[in-house]
């Protein structure tokens, strides 16, 4: 490992300010098994494997962790957080690290943020999913490239649409949107209370 | 006492045959339920805390413990990812009494509450650890003899609360049991727990050409006609995308995905509508034409 032009490029407040996000307590108590690593379905994908994602929070190498596509590969299979050793959460500080991913400027803006935003978009204002919507949505906001890959899956899309499957008309919204604003509103700030 | 059902989102589109079959194979079993949970909202499946958090998902998912409780009934659930979303924070309130009450101060906001009493089950779960599959060999008319039978765990329904009475984390086997209960054949499955890719169709779709291919081609290597699930996304990934995949991977799979309940409904004789076949897309017909089953 180089330091860049003579400054460090570790971070030493970067472990700490991840510590006070969301299941961010958890990092510090990784005693690098690498279980999580062997456990991994998308460990191939992935710029920095779970193991070592941890250990870049660990020395603060802000750059990396900032840069490394790992939470956004992780499918929340909940594989690894029933192996490590440390009992750790690794699902779950994954799910905080892309929220902080999301939140943070400078951090790239993945097709994995959008999707899960697009998503959350969707639930919130109709207390239900609307697939067909969600997927068109998702396409249009990433861009003109993201449209050329959706017009590769047409042959998928089409077998679902023919299979009712992807139904083009939603179905009924949520009485209730209106509290589920509310429990939005005041869980969001309990979990900032609470870091 | 009658479960509250909680059919979430796929029911209404990807996973919809999940729903049908589902709701006729636990009428004939005589399992009784008190009808859906009123006004149900979506419980966020493995997305939504990536955009607001997770207490923040699980807050919005109590929502409908709150409204399930209010009608005084257990929940059961026929999604994997639906089971974590609602079991987890649940299983929370009881080891973790502070979680409980941030929680209700988040319910409060509107004017509901929850006390962290009710109980929480997959429709799996109680297929096979309440009404048993004594029962389930009792009510099969039509054994399935010599159908192969890959059981495709998945992630979520066993990883949720890791309770070794449910089933095993690593080596499921649960659904195992009903599959040959219905007089059909478990093959020996290595990938039965392992991952698809779950939601990343569109976000990282070489995640699930490549996992999903997997587990396709551990499927085939098995000897398995079918594979079966009661996950949603599972089903998704299997079935809608396997002839990509086989493109991908230049191989024919021709494997068809059924719900768990489908395959029950077959072996139980039901109406071919609450088989809800007509939503597979790989055809499952010329693979269960010998148990009766017509287009
Ligand atoms: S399994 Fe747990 S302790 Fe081991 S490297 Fe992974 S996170 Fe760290
Ligand atoms: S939960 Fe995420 S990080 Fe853990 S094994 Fe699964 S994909 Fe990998």
């Amino acid at each position: 490992m180089t330091a860049d032009k003579g400054t460090s490029r570790y971070d030493p407040t970067f472990a700490r300010e991840l510590s006070k996000m969301e299941n961010g307590e958890y990092v510090s108590q990784c005693m690098q098994c690498g279980l999580c690593v062997v456990t991994c379905p998308a460990r191939h994908l992935m710029d920095l494997q779970p193991r070592k994602y941890f250990k870049a929070i660990q020395a603060g190498d802000k750059d990396k962790v900032l840069k490394a596509n790992t939470p956004w590969l992780c499918t929340s299979c909940n594989l690894c957080t029933v192996r490590c050793p440390r009992g750790i959460p690794i699902i779950d500080f994954m799910h905080g690290m892309k929220k902080y991913l999301a939140d943070t400027k400078g951090a790239k803006v993945t097709p994995g943020a959008l999707f899960s935003k697009t998503f959350f978009d969707n639930m919130i204002s109709r207390g239900r999913l609307w697939e067909a919507f969600l997927t068109g949505m998702f396409y249009l906001k990433a861009g003109p490239k993201a449209m050329r890959d959706a017009m590769k899956m047409t042959d998928v899309a089409i077998p679902m649409v023919m299979k009712r499957r992807l139904p083009p008309l939603p179905g009924k919204a949520v009485k209730g949107k209106k509290d589920l604003k509310k429990i939005y509103k005041k869980a969001s700030a309990l979990a900032k209370e609470g870091h | 006492m009658a479960y509250i059902y909680y059919p979430g989102c796929a029911s209404e589109a990807t996973g919809k045959s999940n729903h049908i079959s589902f709701e006729a194979v636990a009428h004939a079993l005589g399992l009784e339920l008190a009808g859906e949970i009123p006004d149900w909202n979506c419980c966020g499946a493995t997305l939504v805390a990536n955009a607001i958090g997770d207490f923040a998902q699980m807050a919005l998912a109590c929502r409908n413990l709150a409204l399930a409780e209010k009608k005084g009934h257990d929940i059961i659930v026929a999604c994997s990812s639906c089971y974590l979303n609602l079991a987890w924070p649940n299983e929370l309130m009881r080891i973790n009494p502070e979680f409980g009450k941030k929680l209700n101060e988040a319910l409060g906001a509107a004017n509901l509450s929850y006390s962290g009493k009710l109980k929480i089950k997959h429709v799996v779960d109680v297929l096979a650890n309440e009404i048993g599959v004594e029962r389930i060999k009792e009510r099969t008319i039509k054994p399935l003899n010599g159908l192969k039978v890959a059981c495709y765990s998945g992630c979520q329904t066993v990883r949720a609360l890791r309770r070794p009475d449910f089933d095993d984390v690593e080596y499921p086997q649960v659904m195992g049991r009903i599959v040959e209960a219905v007089g059909a054949e478990a093959v020996d499955f290595p990938l039965a727990a392992r991952c698809c890719g779950g939601s990343q169709q569109f976000a990282n779709p070489e995640l699930i050409y490549d996992l999903t291919g997997k587990v396709l081609d551990s499927a085939a290597a098995a000897g398995a006609d079918v594979i079966v699930t009661t996950c949603p996304m599972c089903a998704m990934n299997t079935d809608v995308f396997q002839e990509k995949i086989g493109k991908l991977n230049k191989k024919k799979y021709k494997m068809p995905v059924l719900f768990l309940t489908q395959l029950m409904g077959v072996a139980f004789d039901l109406k071919p509508k609450d088989l809800a076949f007509g939503y597979n897309i790989v055809s499952p017909y010329g693979k269960l034409k010998k148990y009766g089953v017509k287009k």
